[in-house]
């Protein structure tokens, strides 16, 4: 909302600054966004007054205009058909900064004397357009009689503008009036109030009928008559320019000009353009329709509160007048509308009509029904004064149930209670009274109480919380101690699952992976682009099953490719790959994030915390050490087989995997404890393209479920005895058939060894004319060690001869001498 | 003979000092030292020595062996030296080549804030917690005393799930987890909860419909608002920085009463005002106030008994703010150019 201060100063005379008021006013709750100037660049121009208008002696249109500023007297050369001797003018100086008038941009120029036709002209008596004060350009500007002339322009007219933030509390603050009441308050001076006229209620019977009173608490309608309909005085355009609005013509301009000022929407009906000449408030009927100010043709729900006359809506109540009714140069009798109407009605109507309109903004926020007679009254008051000679006629107020001030009970020891400090009674009782909430300290029951009467516009104050802010942001938030809570304190415990994700991804990061945070939201295209041929839905997405259910998905997606909540992170992470491999050569990335799955349709998913990890293109890039290469299974591989056991799951296995995103023969299933936690493999080239990464480039995935992880159990670790003496390797090479699995020949050897291998590690493959076709010979290293002892020469052969024993029985395996 | 001893002695010393290798070291040795060496002959040519002269003769062998042993011991130590500093010579690199670098990645700036953030008013008594993003809109808005078809429900543009019966959202806050937090448990609750948010927003430099929040709650008896100021101002502090001036100004949000924002003096022009601070000199961080009398009840907490204050914070603009971020757009664009410009321990 836009206060422009020299209104805010009428009603409350301060000296304070206009940033100093919109400091006072943000602290207190009323948020500034900005100070606009008006004027500012209004140097060397001043107020004239026009002495004499001369004929131009070689220009019929033009003429030479005599106008005096005081301590400067010039001639200028004008075409303004508007100009006459005695009106008071904006005289602009050589020098003067003005907007081109000619330019339909906005462009600044620098006055300089110049001889129009043969005559010199000094100066120039300014448009709207060239001060910068609107479009219009057909005559100068006539300044209000008033003006004093030599005053500089930027003095007399000069403005600054408040735009405020309006928070959905603070409907008595949607006004002029309303931001002076607050102004008033905080720096204890009393509002004087723009004069209203009385207003004797007294009309014909059935002048407004209110059929649905459960939407329309209040409607005070008055007749004028011999209303003459003609342009508003320059103040009045001015003030509703500087607010934001454009001046229609003076009927129309009051009632705006009424709400700027007391936040009272009002509709100017013209009275001969109603049928019977009458209005009725009620629902819309099925298939009505209304052509609205704005010339859309509408068509109204049966929701709809609309204003009728006899036979169809000349109104959408609240949000926006008819065009048939409107007030043109030819009404003569206005019946004026002052309304309240209930809030999410108007709420409702102006959502599903698209149409947010300064009236409509006010009444969803909830007005005060008494408003309307204020607004009423002081319309009444500038009709009078702009239309002199106008007649009101007939009103009638249909309020069957006013709205009295609330009365409030506050305990005295609310205020500490709440802000940890106390301010003393006088300082609260004259806060209050300030507020005009009338506070009254008594004792009852023993305790001290503060008692106030709300007056019905402050309809956010209905608790004595709401009571102990407004005392605490009229005295200032800044005289609030800073303290820190006392009493009694919680165990701060972090949970399992917190603790395992900082671990996962610590550990991570020293693997060198970097975190990303990707949009958990996903499209079918991409779903189905986890299948190679993208022919319908994988079976599976990442590591979960295809739920029977349908997907989470968002009514309103941001944009369709955000639609559904992702049931992998797999499509995210293969999107933050693909994009990265634009720039970059080697990507190694992770995501602790959540995946979403589907419950009851009335039911939250159950949004599990996933891990997915992702190797793309070079594992590491070439340098004076390394060769480039690119990534493969076994680099991801690695990754787990470092994280995992870190994080304390015992056990880890891989198994074989088919898996409909996964490369055939390139994929494993993750299991700790026999438990299957997760999946691993190289995502199937066609995938890899569907996602727009070159199929030539490897990519390989991980996913674990980290809950999964927790409830198979993770462990701590399991001390063994550090032993005192020497270590021995023995190396151990095993012929294998070439589809025995590598761990299941390394598990035989620690089964022969028992506890005294601490370590069996595999060193080389060889496959060769020194071993029979279709067989592998495995080399694994194994270290010894007992805890207690140094191991003797024929301890070493006796655990040799049980490692070959279990080789042959357990993977029909030879050591090769 | 004596003539003879003294001969070997000048030849052995002499041929020593020439001897500037380990192997012509070892020549030396056996040459001079060594079982057949000349020290050996000469002990054995006592036999041509008068009987009278021998123990003289004896003796002078003698102390030549032990003389050309020290001597043979000191001159192997410069040698070695001298072998070892050659080698270490021929050794030099370039010390500027790059070395061989430790593959390291690096968290996420928002989960380092997260972090950050959370370690903070852990060390002041609260607990980390977490909730659901997909929430019930009881939790997100109603239980919040934001009811349905009021204007304060615009502030949070919402993104709604599909369901039947039941409103379900993409929860716009954190808030919902103060309502979930308190049905769970009894005063004292001192808990911050970090997590995602979304919006139905329209996506600028400083706007995105998917980011992060930490919320803030404790509730007890005797919880006041100098507390909030005073924990609020030793949070922004610890992050900004023990200069930094704080304001507290009015503020609404519906479930909250009194309400609050909170600012600190801008630290890029030092509160004088500049584009960051929109002129005002301060940036507003975080909204907060007194937890509303009507959300106690809704959990059945009496607020007369008790009373409590919740705060909530965007964690993007925190790090904008905090390393100069100009577009909130790179957090989710996931550009490791980006990212990695984080890489570092936490303080």
């Amino acid at each position: 909302m836009k206060v422009p201060v020299r209104w805010l100063k009428e009603l409350v005379p301060t000296e304070l600054s206009a940033r100093e008021i919109a400091e006072r006013l943000t602290l207190a709750g009323l948020e500034v966004e900005a100070i606009t100037e008006i004027g500012s660049t209004w140097d060397n121009i001043y107020v004239g007054v026009v002495e004499r208008i001369e004929p131009h002696p070689n220009a019929d249109r033009l003429v030479l205009a005599t106008v005096d500023a005081g301590t400067h007297r010039l001639t200028v050369v004008t075409g303004a058909p508007n100009i006459a001797p005695g009106q008071k003018v904006a005289l602009a100086l050589p020098g003067a900064t003005l907007y081109d008038g000619h330019s339909v941009e906005p462009k600044l120029i620098t006055l300089k004397p110049s001889t129009i036709r043969g005559v010199r002209s000094e100066g120039m008596v300014c448009s709207e357009k060239e001060l910068g004060l609107s479009d219009e350009h057909e005559g100068i500007m006539v300044l209000h009689a008033d003006a004093p002339v030599g005053v500089p322009l930027r003095e007399y007219l000069g403005d600054q503008v408040l735009e405020l933030e309006i928070t959905p509390n603070l409907v008595h603050a949607f006004s002029v009036v309303g931001v002076a009441r607050e102004l008033g308050a905080l720096i204890g001076q009393r509002v004087r109030y723009p004069e209203r006229a009385p207003l004797p209620v007294g009309g014909p019977e059935g002048l407004v009928t209110i059929e649905a009173p459960d939407l329309c608490y209040r409607f005070v309608g008055v007749v004028i008559e011999d209303v003459k309909v003609g342009p508003s005085p320059w103040w009045m355009q001015q003030r509703l320019q500087a607010a934001g609005m454009r001046p229609i013509n003076n009927v129309v301009d009051i009632t705006n000009y009424v709400m700027l000022e007391w936040g009272q929407p009002q509709h100017a009906f013209d009275r001969d353009r109603l049928r019977e000449g009458r209005i009725v408030v009620r629902r819309a009927r099925p298939g009505e329709k209304i052509e609205t100010l704005d010339g859309v043709l509408r068509e109204l729900d049966p929701d709809t509160l609309v204003i009728a006359d006899a036979e169809r809506p000349v109104g959408i109540a609240g949000v926006m007048g008819g065009l048939e009714s409107e007030i043109t140069e030819q009404t003569r009798t206005v019946l004026l509308e002052t309304a309240n109407f209930e809030m999410r009605s108007i709420r409702r109507t102006a959502r599903a009509q698209r149409l947010r309109t300064e009236a409509s903004a006010r009444f969803e926020r909830g007005l005060d029904p008494n408003l309307a007679w204020e607004g009423a009254t002081r319309a009444i008051a500038l009709f009078q004064q702009l239309i002199p000679g106008c007649r009101v006629t007939a009103v009638v107020d249909i309020y069957p149930n006013p709205r009295l001030p609330r009365q409030l009970c506050m305990p005295r020891s609310e205020i500490p209670r709440l802000l940890g400090v106390d301010f003393p009674d006088e300082l609260v009782l004259e806060v209050l009274d300030r507020l005009e909430f009338q506070p009254e300290l008594r004792q009852e029951d023993g305790r001290a109480v503060i008692i106030v009467q709300v007056p019905t516009y402050r309809s956010d104050v209905t608790i004595a919380a709401d009571l102990v802010e407004e005392v605490a942001r009229v005295i200032g938030y800044h005289e609030l101690p800073e303290a820190l809570p006392l009493g009694r304190t919680v165990p701060v415990e972090i949970s399992p699952e917190l603790r395992l994700v900082r671990a996962v991804q610590d550990t991570l990061v020293a693997a060198g992976l970097t975190e990303v945070i990707t949009y958990p939201m996903v499209d079918e295209a991409a779903l189905r682009a986890l299948l190679p041929g993208a022919a319908t839905f994988p079976d599976r997405y990442g590591l979960y099953p295809r739920p029977e259910r349908e997907l989470v998905r968002a009514v309103n997606p941001i944009r369709p490719e955000w639609a559904i909540m992702r049931p992998s992170l797999l499509p995210s992470l293969l999107r933050s790959a693909a994009e990265n491999l634009k720039f970059n050569r080697a990507v190694a990335i992770f995501e602790t994030g959540k995946v979403y799955l589907p419950r009851g349709l009335d039911e939250l998913p159950d949004e599990r915390r996933t891990l997915g990890c992702l190797l793309a293109g070079a594992r590491h890039l070439r340098d004076l050490y390394h060769e480039e290469r690119p990534v493969d299974y076994f680099d991801l591989k690695g990754v787990l087989e470092t994280l995992l056991p870190r994080i304390g799951a015992p056990d880890l296995r891989f198994r074989p995997l088919t898996h409909p995103s996964l490369h055939p023969g390139r994929a494993a299933e993750v299991l700790v404890k026999g438990q299957p936690v997760g999946i691993l493999g190289e995502v199937h080239p066609e995938v890899v393209e569907a996602f727009e990464i070159d199929p030539d480039l490897r990519v390989v995935f991980a996913e674990i479920d980290l809950q999964r992880l927790l409830e198979v159990g993770l462990e701590p670790p399991r001390l063994r005895p550090v032993s005192r003496y020497q270590p021995i390797d023995q190396d151990f090479a095993v012929v294998v058939d070439e589809a025995t699995p590598a761990t299941e020949v390394a598990d035989a050897i620690m089964a022969g060894a028992g506890a005294l291998a601490v370590s069996v590690r595999l060193f080389d493959i060889y496959r060769g004319p020194a071993i029979p076709a279709g067989k592998k010979s495995l080399a694994f290293r194994v270290t010894f060690s007992a805890p207690d002892r140094p191991l003797s020469d024929e301890e070493l052969a006796r655990l040799r001869e049980r490692i070959e024993g279990h080789l042959r029985r357990r993977v029909k395996g030879e050591l090769r001498r | 003979m004596s003539g003879e001893v003294e001969r070997i002695r000048q030849q052995a010393l002499a041929e020593l000092q020439q001897a500037s290798s380990t192997a012509a070291l070892a020549e030396w040795h056996g040459r001079y030292l060594g079982r057949r060496g000349e020290l050996t002959q000469l002990m054995r040519r006592i036999s041509q020595v008068p009987p009278e002269e021998r123990p003289a003769y004896g003796q002078a062998v003698n102390a030549l062996k032990e003389e050309l042993a020290a001597r043979f011991e000191q001159r192997e130590a410069e040698v070695k030296r001298s072998e070892l500093s050659q080698r270490l010579a021929a050794e030099a690199v370039d010390v500027t080549l790059p070395g061989r670098a430790a593959d390291v990645g690096g968290l996420h700036p928002v989960t380092q804030m997260i972090r950050e953030v959370t370690t903070i008013f852990n060390h002041l008594g609260f607990q980390t917690v977490e909730g659901p993003e997909v929430e019930y809109g009881y939790y997100a808005f109603d239980a919040l005393n934001i009811p349905q078809d009021h204007p304060a429900r615009d502030v949070w543009d919402t993104i709604f799930i599909v369901s039947d019966q039941k409103e379900i959202v993409l929860r716009p806050h954190t808030s919902p987890m103060q309502i979930r937090t308190m049905e769970r448990r009894q005063p004292p609750v001192r808990v911050v909860v970090p997590g995602r948010c979304y919006r139905f927003e329209a996506v600028d430099a400083t706007h995105e419909w998917h980011f992060h929040q930490i919320e803030g709650l404790a509730v007890d008896e005797h919880i006041t608002m100098a507390d909030l100021k005073g924990t609020l101002a030793e949070f922004a502090r610890q992050l900004f920085g023990q200069e930094r001036k704080v304001r507290f100004r009015c503020d609404y949000f519906p479930f909250v009463e009194p309400g609050v924002d909170f600012a600190i003096d801008c630290m890029f022009c030092r509160g004088e005002g500049c584009r960051v601070c929109k002129g005002t000199g301060w940036i507003e961080i975080l909204g907060a106030g007194m937890v509303h009398p009507q959300v106690l009840r809704n959990v059945g907490y009496d607020p007369e008994r008790y009373t409590g204050w919740a705060f909530g914070m965007g964690v993007e603009r925190l790090v904008m703010l905090k390393y100069g971020v100009p577009d909130i757009r790179l957090f989710y664009q996931g550009d490791l150019r980006f990212l990695a410009q984080f890489n570092r321990a936490l303080a």
